[in-house]
């Protein structure tokens, strides 16, 4: 009887342990506290924090930019929260954004946190209802950026500098 | 008493050896990156599956592992099992191992590679047994530690270390470009000494077959003239004699 338990519970563990070291070479965390954070998202209690998030949306507002983004990605080390993610987004079209001609280096990192926001959302659609903000769906922020790095015609046109940031 | 071995042995057998393993399997691909002190995971490359399984064929030859000592068809499931992850688990400890001594990339890469093939390849036609095999890997590991993380991690590594630039005096307008490899912390090597430590004991503790041990007292006691022996001795090796048939 007692074997039978060594010989379940080893087998058990080993297969536990096994699990654990593939599920950690599909993740690649970078440090200690990442483990940490993706065994948060596997487990599913991974929450933002909710007090940098506040923070850094302050800093937003106020347009220091870089600085919100810092708080933002401490806010959400696992990159798993989507209205975050589409926060972050927004501020490197903010950022980006120029009268005459927009930033395309911003602009393309601002399409790949929208997109990291879109996946993450459920249904892939998201909604963030924001007075401050112009663009409260992920899609219209997408179309903006997408649209801002785009070269036409219309990049010519001295009326451009009329336009009005979102 | 034949109860502690009993149970000792099946500890060994379902818990030691896999965790063992299974923990050469996790650390072999870790490597500590040298700016950022960050762990990177490298998954073993396609030629590391292929050394481990000349390895696992080598084992086979030498009699280190009986295939059908450990997967038999009078067994329960759940043993046949056990025994099976315990030999997935060899494998890719085996893969990881390599991994772990294994230039990442560049020309050195190739040539580690085309040694350990070599070499495995060789060995395959030689006259092995369990010990030796064991003594031959203890010495290839070695010195693919002592090339990868002493030698070269000292050449390539961040640091001006006095290799360096013995190298650069010697090699003055030889491009290496080509050869170069990258640069990890030296925490890497504490990494890779441990889980090549840790591999070899794993080896030592595993036998060709579940149920066969080295001979434990009773079987010495029989071996030993039986007339010098204490009625206790007697009786003792009187019980494993009923237990070897």
């Amino acid at each position: 009887m007692q074997l039978k338990l060594i010989q379940s519970g080893g087998l058990a563990w080993a297969i536990i342990y096994a699990a654990f070291i593939i599920w950690i070479y599909a993740t690649e965390p970078r440090t200690l506290r990442e483990v940490a954070t993706n065994s948060q998202v596997a487990a599913g209690t991974y929450q933002v924090d909710q007090e940098k998030f506040n923070n850094a949306l302050g800093m937003f507002r106020r347009e220091q930019f870089r600085a919100a983004r810092d708080e933002w990605s401490r806010a959400d080390p696992g990159t798993q929260d989507a209205v975050t993610q589409f926060y972050i987004a927004y501020s490197f079209y903010r950022e980006g954004w120029g009268r005459v001609y927009d930033d395309d280096t911003l602009f393309k990192q601002g399409l790949e946190a929208v997109a990291r926001a879109i996946s993450l959302a459920p249904n892939q659609s998201l909604r963030v209802d924001d007075p401050d903000l112009q663009l409260h769906t992920a899609a219209e922020l997408k179309a903006e950026l997408e649209q801002g790095t785009e070269q036409s015609l219309g990049d010519l046109n001295p009326l451009k500098v009329f336009r009005k940031r979102k | 008493m034949t109860d502690y071995i009993a149970r000792n042995r099946a500890l060994m057998r379902f818990f030691v050896l896999p965790t063992i393993f299974l923990t050469v399997v996790l650390l072999g691909g870790v490597r500590v990156s040298s700016d950022t002190r960050d762990f990177v995971f490298l998954a073993p490359p396609l030629i590391t599956l292929i050394l481990a399984a000349l390895l696992m064929v080598l084992f086979v030859r030498a009699g280190a592992l009986d295939l059908r000592g450990w997967i038999r068809s009078d067994q329960p499931t759940l043993t046949n099992v056990s025994h099976s992850l315990l030999l997935v688990a060899v494998f890719f400890a085996s893969a990881q191992a390599f991994n772990s001594v294994l230039p990442e990339s560049g020309l050195f890469n190739w040539l580690f590679s085309f040694f350990f093939l070599w070499t495995l390849w060789n060995n395959q036609f030689a006259e092995f047994d369990a010990r030796r095999l064991l003594r031959s890997l203890v010495v290839l590991f070695g010195t693919a530690f002592v090339l990868k993380h002493l030698l070269l991690a000292g050449f390539y590594g961040p640091s001006e270390g006095w290799l360096k630039k013995i190298a650069g005096v010697v090699l003055q307008g030889i491009s290496l470009g080509t050869i170069d490899l990258p640069a990890y912390a030296p925490a890497t090597g504490y990494i890779s000494f441990f889980t090549l430590a840790l591999y070899v004991a794993g080896l030592v503790l595993l036998t060709p077959a579940p149920d066969r041990h080295p001979p434990a007292d009773g079987q010495k006691l029989i071996e030993a003239q039986p007339q010098k022996l204490s009625p206790d001795e007697q009786l003792e090796a009187l019980r494993e004699l009923v237990r070897a048939l």
